[in-house]
């Protein structure tokens, strides 16, 4: 092995590690939280009186990002603990894929990046919004056993009511458990403390390990692909979203500090590039995928990265047309 | 084996924060986060081993084939992130990225010549780009050597505002002395010298040129 792919490997290291402690301590916010919400309140009985409108669903799930200062790797076990509870997959989606943005830490650390671009303080949470509501609206066009892995759905069901699933599609409860977790009904007794630790702990391990996959596609590719390529068309209006939003994929940082990343480039692309960056990250990167797997199956997978892409490359084209 | 798994996890971040890691990866506004979820991190696999062992005696139910896999995976990564601490070639990654194109368009705050770090004079020079302001000035500057494409290797360093992975590079020219070898690549040198306009551009004349170890915080803001 030649002495430049060795250097390149210790990079790709190096970069790798970087990813991962950055984003391990709001991987474990994420996850405590969880943890907590599931203790205080094991069956969830709130969460099923969260709106399911089209429109009010997501927007409430956007809201209560206000409430989780954390970038998207933390978001995740929350949305998925929601999920669990029943909450109306509407508005779970609407903060999982708008909390990373509209939540007080991302929202200051936009403002003290960009403090003399004001259009972009008010851009871009009203960006995520609108990603998130119209990811909501297109993944509620497939059934739930389609859009959620089975095994989240299994414990989903257990916490629905009725009238909603059937008993045969419960496989639960009354017709017998198919595995040893007990159903989270809503009159239930908080579980032990020992059981949200042995809970939580597997999450955060799983989630870790997930993380570990993602970090490492994300080190590699960012080790072997010159960034310049990517910001070489950043004066051209749609290929410089384009290219942003490509960039914002292959880099896979959080929410929490993409603003000041930007601050890097942002002199050299177009208006609409900068907020596509801002806006596609925090739903979708490379290092993200493997977390989501955790929520969606292969079509929402899909679905998920091509409707995102597709939005926040209209708002980048609106927003040139409005800048430029 | 899961507390052993979150041991390993609390080892890897709070080693980090302690061996000088964290300073060569993230920025130092995020290092009490990751030293915080280590300790967070240690206290829960310290009561997940007590409350593993007071099960095993108890004659509690064994963990699933499946638990204990993971457990093992995620081990093992940590083990290996324990064991393989990051050397990064910082002219490896700047030659991946373009440069640092950030800078006031006029500071407010201008150190003497002299204790003006490299990023300090690249900043400068971007605000007040005339040259013949700073022909003579002394420059007592530090940084990695990086190699460019059709010119001499310049004087460099890394700018992160997260962690490596936004790492962009500010770099001064050098006029590297006449007869002499040119430095390694990714050598760090601490250079003491005059300003020099040479071809209208401003360029470091080293009069000592010194090697020296990659800093503790090698990384700049």
């Amino acid at each position: 092995m030649t002495s430049a792919v060795l250097t390149r490997l210790n990079t790709a290291w190096a970069l790798f590690q970087g990813l991962l402690l950055e984003a391990m301590p709001f991987l474990l916010i994420g996850v405590l939280i969880a943890s907590l919400a599931r203790w205080f309140s094991p069956g969830g009985a709130w969460l099923r009186r969260l709106p399911d409108h089209p429109v009010a669903g997501p927007l409430t799930g956007a809201a209560l990002g206000f409430a989780l200062p954390a970038c998207e790797c933390g978001n995740v076990p929350v949305a998925r603990r929601l999920l669990v509870g029943g909450a109306p997959v509407g508005t779970a989606l609407g903060f999982l894929f708008a909390a990373p943005v509209l939540n007080p830490i991302v929202i200051a650390s936009t403002w003290a990046a960009f403090p003399d671009q004001p259009w972009l303080l008010l851009a871009r949470p009203l960006g995520a919004v609108l990603v998130a509501l119209g990811l909501a609206l297109l993944l509620r066009l497939l059934p739930e056993a389609v859009l959620l892995r089975t095994d989240l759905l299994e414990e989903r069901r257990l916490n629905q009511p009725l009238a909603s699933v059937s008993l045969l599609e419960r496989r639960g409860g009354v017709i017998g458990l198919a595995d040893d977790a007990p159903p989270s009904l809503p009159s239930q007794p908080p579980p032990s403390w020992q059981e949200v630790l042995r809970h939580g702990s597997r999450e955060f391990l799983y989630l870790a390990l997930l993380l570990v996959a993602g970090c490492a596609v994300a080190a590699l590719v960012q080790a072997t692909l010159p960034r310049q390529w990517l910001l070489a068309v950043g004066g051209a209006p749609t290929l410089s979203i384009v290219a942003l939003m490509a960039l914002s994929l292959v880099l896979s940082v959080c929410s929490s500090v993409d603003a000041f990343l930007a601050l890097g480039f942002a002199a050299q692309i177009t208006p609409g590039a900068l907020l596509a960056f801002l806006l596609l990250g925090p739903v979708i990167d490379i290092k993200l995928v493997g977390l989501l797997s955790l929520l969606f199956r292969g079509k929402g997978l899909l679905l998920t990265a091509a409707g995102s892409g597709v939005l926040v490359l209209l708002i980048g084209q609106w927003v040139n047309l409005w800048r430029l | 084996m899961r507390g052993l798994a979150l041991g390993l996890w609390a080892v890897v971040l709070l080693q980090s924060s302690v061996d000088g890691r964290l300073d060569l990866l993230l920025r130092a506004a995020f290092h009490p986060l990751v030293s915080s979820a280590g300790g967070v991190l240690l206290m829960l696999a310290v009561v997940q081993v007590l409350v593993g062992l007071r099960q095993w005696r108890g004659g509690g139910e064994p963990s699933s084939r499946q638990e204990r896999r993971l457990s093992a995976a995620t081990a093992a990564v940590a083990a290996m992130l324990i064991a393989l601490p990051a050397n990064p070639s910082f002219a490896d990654l700047a030659s991946q990225r373009p440069a640092d194109e950030t800078g006031e368009e006029s500071l407010s705050f201008v150190l003497p010549p002299a204790q003006r770090s490299l990023t300090d004079w690249v900043r400068l020079l971007r605000s007040q780009p005339d040259p013949q302001l700073f022909d003579g000035d002394p420059v007592r500057i530090s940084g990695f050597v990086l190699p460019m494409t059709g010119a001499p290797p310049q004087l460099a360093r890394l700018l992160v505002r997260c962690c490596l992975a936004d790492a962009t590079p500010v770099s001064l020219p050098v006029r590297w002395p006449v007869g002499d070898p040119l430095p390694r690549t990714d050598q760090w040198l601490a250079i003491e010298g005059r300003m020099a306009i040479e071809s209208g551009q401003l360029e470091v004349v080293p009069e000592r040129i010194q090697p020296i170890p990659r800093p503790a915080r090698p990384l700049e803001p």
